[in-house]
């Protein structure tokens, strides 16, 4: 195994090219050196990308939000440009600890695609896209909802490095959360993450509703048909039991060791239900103040 | 092996270190650092804490070669048993150690947290200390250290 | 008295909060080699054929050793019935099939590997159900050859019963019979894994043909007897030198590591050989907390009194027995709780069965009996639909009043003191709902002992005439000696703590000392400290004279002086008595040796009864408050409320810590430990599987301290560290069960408990 420090996009760009799938991109590391000693890894090239200038930044980008793959999660918890994606701090907050935190990246978490990935619901209620760039291909971006295709698996090719997520700024009368359910206050994987985007209308109707959902089925995934029963309605008490029992039956979740899937089948409808609540009581409080 | 070039508490280092090498190895095995300690080496316990570049990271997952240039502080960088820092002299006066094995990650942590946070609350530093587990104290008596620094006094039982 | 009753800092503290204290791991010798142990993939089985030849020639080895090279001396806690590796027969999980020295870890790690091992694996048994059945095979076959450890005299085996008791008093069936009402319950706690921060690890040399080890032990000692047990030599041939524990609760009692670095050290000749557990490794190895079932039927006249009960018991040894076997004579002392109930029926067991071994943790076997005897006394108040606590009261022992074994509880009330304090700080409410979280209030009372094993310390005046301690017992955290014993040393011959230095154990130089166990190293040791300074007391004062003003008969230590009492201001300092006394043949050093005098039981009580009667009892009361989140089941602790009685608070901050601590861990007991055996594997190997408490996660408790000063002990102290651990679980239980409104009967109490009792 050998290590290559890149200090550029194009020294990055130059060493994916020679080396393809040999090459194993190193960001903070926290996935890949848990990985290695377990031997789930064996790359050629560990290629570390933290010393690429710029690709750890937040920034507004022609009325899109721009997310640097190398930001961090505490970067992400804290950066007050992503005000408007509550849930998405709100996932980053809750990985591991501080130590986690400060060194894992957006873009390893989301490439890394765990099924309990806690960037990932946010980032689909978002609509959130990824930019990837290759030195043969140059850049192209799409839909994180594309990118992700399965357990631990990307629409990454061999060469190209993943060096932005895009956000749509949310409009108005609209809020979002990310509840994670775990045993201990912190330092859980996921035994289920549930993200909800919830625009109300001027009568209190649901204008749109985005509902993601981690560590229930193979990878992160949008659940639609939640969405659909909730799109256009009242938010009454037989509506949001409706939109849980959708929701059940959209999981497949698994026995693990940290929850079986009954457990985690019996806390999703009660979870949307928290969420809906949360996000309604938000959403009326932005407008009264 | 590749060579490595950092700065640890202060002190330019030059070592040769294996690829795959964590930084919690380079630190005890080459440096005869001792003071980050291995208890589980998966990120979960908080013992191999160490600042790389003043943030917090568990050592053991940190990639020895990612230390290039950097500065890291263990720790020794910290204070010593006869010049303790604030914050180490507050945890032995508050009995916020037991068998200790947690207590040089603990103590790096919440190094970090006053550089960042100057006067924390419960919350904050428990908050702080989620990735430092401790099977002995329970942790209270480590939060009253830290907030006897902010208040200036000793809360008792 | 400045010493006693002082918060005054650790001895070892600065260390410590400096990352200077070295631990094994931290420790190495010149030449050192790295040791790693092959395990047991197979859960039971025979081995057929281990092949070491291919990792025996692989880069940097320097010696592979198994059962066939190491002979088979067998050791125990109490009975001695394990090798160091498998021989033929492979009986759990983990079972140590072979070890590798070799220069680097990775080289050690790279040969283990390399090692073929063929075994055939057989039906195991994996549950007591399985191992008590009447046609099952036996763990141990040979186990009536197996010797005894001279504290195991009475314990009573049979097969796969490791250990049984049985207390069958008259009277129980006619109680039953004419009961008004009878309440059966049912309960079963898991494993629970120690989790001490520092894994297990030891260096281990030989030097004269002596085996020198070096550990982070509770208990040099056994160590000591352990290793030369395996090693098959004299007690006398092996050295243990302790080294700072990095936390232990138990599990570090016995050889974890010891064993293998000492024979690949001496398979190599005597170089030094570091062995060092990894997490997993250690998870699936470390003497775990045993899981039980137990059943509790009590007899209730018309009135509400409680006329009999019957209680029964198996508990988990896993393949070997460790402490294990003595369990069911604590669980005896305990199945009444502190309660008059009338006569007691008690049968628990001791099983063996192909599972990982259990072994002793912190508050050994008392979380399960008292999750079971004071959940049981919630049950049953809450059928009579009186008052849990009220209930308690009415039946809680009063002074004199005697106990299953018939020795008198002279002090009971102190029980119910401990009750109005926690009364009084947190008043028990009925449950309550706010949104869609539940709460609710929990209590559980009782009492527990001071282990009595014996301890010696000596004391030297040196020629600085500071005090050097030399005591075989190890601080395992808990400041028992770094904050105890220095404490009381430096009270009794009037020095500060400064002065006063306590080395680390060496069973080559200290006396003899049981471990810090059973709560006993501040009582015990500090008592034997007493003795020590009594008889050093005596040559400081007999020297000193000679050097006083005539007329200097009563002396007493003040501030590192020695001082004539009564004549104006003549004093010696301790360096100029030491000057004299080395010139007039006279050695500075005293020394002193205790174990509690244990009081009168009735003997037949029961039968195989191995601790016979109870030493030193202290008395608690525990109120947690609860709130259930009914989205996700979780628990959490909004206040925890502890009266303890502690005989006199040497340091009352140390006591804090063991308070805190120990709730924390019986938080995690309760709530978010599991450590599950499925087919007698371990389905949780890490540290994020196995969930100990986060910081967030606990309330800071609120403790009352009752002081009613022991007479034997030091200063009035009593053992202080294993009660809070022993009664949180049932308090914490019985508080769930308040705010959910359902009875949960199982530990851990899981957030899917939680919810399918909330939707049933
Ligand atoms: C103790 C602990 C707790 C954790 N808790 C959580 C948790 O609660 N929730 C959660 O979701 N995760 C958790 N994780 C997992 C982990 O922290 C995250 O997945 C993290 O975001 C990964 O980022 P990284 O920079 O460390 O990635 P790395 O380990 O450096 O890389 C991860 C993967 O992504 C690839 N990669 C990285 N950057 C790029 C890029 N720019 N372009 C293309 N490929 C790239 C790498 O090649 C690798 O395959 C935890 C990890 C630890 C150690
Ligand atoms: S050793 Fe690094 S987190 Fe435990
Ligand atoms: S003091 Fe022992 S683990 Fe924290």
């Amino acid at each position: 195994m050998d290590f290559i420090r890149t200090t550029s996009m194009e020294h990055t760009l130059s060493v994916l090219e020679a080396y393809g799938s040999a090459a194993t991109l190193l960001a903070g590391g926290t996935d890949v050196f848990a990985q290695l000693p377990r031997g789930e890894l064996t790359p050629g090239v560990l290629v570390h990308i933290m010393p690429v200038p710029g690709l750890s930044s937040v920034v507004l980008e022609g009325g899109a939000i721009s997310i640097g793959a190398l930001a961090s999660h505490r970067r992400i918890a804290v950066d007050g440009a992503l005000g408007g994606f509550g849930s998405l701090r709100q996932a980053a907050a809750q990985i591991g600890g501080w130590q986690t935190q400060a060194v894992g990246t957006i873009g390893g978490n989301v490439c890394n695609a765990s099924p309990a990935a806690d960037l990932l619901p946010p980032l689909l209620i978002h609509d959130a896209r990824v930019a990837l760039v290759s030195a043969s291909r140059g850049e192209r971006s799409l839909p994180v909802s594309d990118f992700v295709k399965g357990r631990h698996a990307t629409a990454r090719e061999a060469d190209e490095l993943v060096t932005s997520f895009l956000l749509e700024p949310p409009g108005t009368h609209t809020a979002d959360i990310y509840l994670k359910v775990g045993r201990r206050s912190a330092m859980e994987v996921a035994i289920l993450g549930l993200a909800l985007r919830l625009t109300l209308d001027d009568r209190g109707r649901v204008a749109q509703a985005r509902v993601a959902t981690c560590a229930a089925s193979p990878c992160p995934m949008r659940i639609t048909a939640v969405e659909e029963i909730l799109q256009g309605e009242e938010l009454s008490a037989d509506l949001i039991a409706e939109a849980g029992q959708s929701l059940r039956s959209s999981l497949s979740p698994i026995d693990d060791v940290r929850g079986s899937a009954a457990y985690r089948l019996a806390v999703a409808p009660r979870l949307l239900a928290r969420a809906i609540e949360q996000t309604k009581v938000q959403i009326m409080l932005a407008n009264s103040g | 092996m590749q060579q490595l070039t950092f700065e640890v508490n202060g002190r330019r280092e030059v070592v040769a270190v294996d690829v795959g090498e964590t930084l919690l190895d380079c630190l005890r095995e080459r440096l005869h650092l001792t003071g980050a300690k291995d208890g589980c080496r998966e990120g979960e316990c908080g013992a191999c804490t160490v600042l790389v570049d003043g943030q917090p990271v568990d050592a053991c997952l940190y990639p020895a070669l990612a230390c290039e240039g950097v500065s890291v502080r263990t720790v020794e960088g910290i204070g010593t048993p006869s010049e303790p820092s604030d914050l180490q002299k507050a945890i032995v006066e508050h009995a916020g150690l037991q068998c200790g094995f947690c207590t040089p990650g603990i103590v790096v942590v919440l190094t970090a947290l006053l550089e960042a946070v100057p006067n924390p609350g419960r919350a904050n530093i428990q908050t702080a200390l989620a990735g430092n587990l401790c099977r002995c104290t329970g942790y209270a008596q480590i939060e009253d250290a830290v907030l006897s620094l902010a208040s200036g006094a000793k809360d008792g039982l | 008295m400045t010493n006693i009753g002082s918060d005054l800092p650790r001895a070892d503290g600065w260390d410590k909060v400096a990352g200077k204290s070295q631990y094994t791991v931290d420790y190495s010798e010149s030449g050192m080699l790295h040791g790693c142990v092959l395990r047991s993939p197979v859960v039971c089985g025979r081995i057929v054929r281990v092949d070491v030849e291919a990792a025996r020639s692989m880069p940097g080895v320097r010696a592979v050793v198994t059962a066939t090279n190491v002979g088979n001396g067998r050791a125990g806690m109490l009975v001695r019935d394990q090798t160091l590796f498998a021989d033929r027969e492979i009986r759990h999980h983990g079972e140590a099939i072979a070890a590798v020295a070799a220069d680097t870890l990775a080289q050690a790690r790279a040969a283990r590997d390399a090692i073929e091992l063929e075994a055939e694996s057989l039906p195991a048994l994996t549950t007591m159900a399985q191992a008590l059945a009447s046609d099952a095979p036996l763990v141990h076959p040979d186990w009536e050859s197996y010797a005894l450890n001279p504290m195991a005299a009475e314990l009573r085996r049979q097969g796969n019963v490791a250990g049984e008791l049985i207390a069958d008093p008259d009277g129980v069936d006619e109680a039953f019979e004419r009961a008004h009402l009878v309440v059966e319950d049912e309960f079963c706690v898991d494993r629970q894994y120690q989790a001490y921060l520092e894994p297990m690890s030891a260096v281990a040399r030989f030097t004269d043909g002596r085996c020198i080890v070096r550990t982070g032990s509770q208990f040099p000692y056994n160590i000591r007897e352990e290793l030369a047990a395996y090693l098959d030599v004299r007690l006398s041939d092996v050295r243990v030198i302790g080294q700072t524990v990095g936390g232990g609760f138990g599990a570090k009692l016995g050889c974890g590591t010891e064993g293998y670095a000492a024979v690949l050290s001496r398979a190599v000749g005597g170089r030094s050989v570091r062995v060092v557990k990894t997490r997993d490794e250690d998870i699936v190895t470390a003497p775990v907390r045993e899981n039980a079932e137990l059943r509790i039927r009590t007899a209730l006249d018309a009135e509400g009194n409680m006329t009999a009960r019957e209680f029964s018991c198996d508990m988990d040894c896993g393949a070997y027995g460790l402490e294990t076997p003595t369990f069911p004579s604590i669980l005896f002392h305990f199945a009444a709780g502190i309660y008059r109930i009338g006569p007691v029926r008690v049968h628990a067991r001791a099983v063996y069965t192909n599972t990982p071994p259990t072994g002793a943790f912190r508050g050994v076997n008392g979380p399960a009996v008292y999750f079971a005897v004071e959940r049981h006394m919630d049950n049953i108040a809450r059928r009579l639909n009186e008052d849990p606590m009220a209930f308690r009261a009415r039946h809680m022992l009063r002074d004199g009043d005697t106990l299953l074994n018939g020795q008198a509880l002279a002090d009971a009330h102190i029980a119910r003191e401990a009750c109005e304090a926690v009364q009084k700080s947190l008043p028990a409410v009925g449950a309550r709902q706010s949104g869609d979280r539940l709460r609710g209030v929990g209590s559980a009372t009782g009492f527990w002992v001071t282990n009595p094993l014996p301890g010696s310390v000596t004391i030297t005046v040196g020629e600085d005439g500071r005090l050097h301690v030399l005591t075989g017992a190890n601080d395992n955290g808990s400041g028992a000696v770094a904050m105890g014993l220095t404490q009381i040393v430096a009270e009794a011959m009037g020095v500060s703590t400064g002065e006063v230095i306590v080395g680390l154990p060496d069973t080559d130089l200290s006396g003899y000392d049981s471990g810090s166990q059973g709560s006993r190293t501040t009582h015990i040791v500090g008592k034997a400290a007493l003795i020590a300074i009594d008889d050093l007391k005596t040559r400081i004062f007999d020297v000193a004279r000679q050097m006083l003003p005539p007329g200097a008969n009563e002396l007493e230590l003040v501030g590192g002086m020695v001082r004539a009492v009564g004549i104006g201001d003549a004093q010696v300092p301790l360096a100029a008595v030491f000057q004299m006394a080395n010139f007039s043949n006279v050695s500075l050093s005293g020394s002193g040796t205790y174990a509690t005098t244990p009081p009168a039981f009735t003997p037949g009580c029961a039968v195989g009864l191995t601790m016979p009667s109870l030493l030193t009892p202290t008395y608690h009361a525990h109120r947690a408050e609860v709130e259930v989140d009914s989205v996700t089941g979780n628990v959490r602790l909004l206040r925890y409320v502890v009266a303890q009685e502690v005989g006199r608070a040497i340091n009352p901050d140390g006591i804090m810590g063991q308070i805190q601590g120990g709730i924390a861990q019986g938080i995690g007991f309760t709530l978010t430990e599991n450590l599950r055996l499925v087919d007698g594997r371990y389905l949780e190997r890490s540290l994020e599987a196995y969930r100990l408490p986060l910081a967030q996660d606990l309330p800071r408790v609120e403790v009352v301290l009752l002081e009613h000063p022991d007479s034997e002990g030091p200063f009035g102290a009593k053992g202080v560290a294993e009660p809070p651990l022993v009664f949180a679980p049932a308090a914490i239980a019985n508080a769930v069960s308040d705010a959910v409104g359902k009875p949960f009967y199982k530990l851990p109490i899981t957030p899917e408990d939680v919810l399918f009792a909330l939707d049933t």
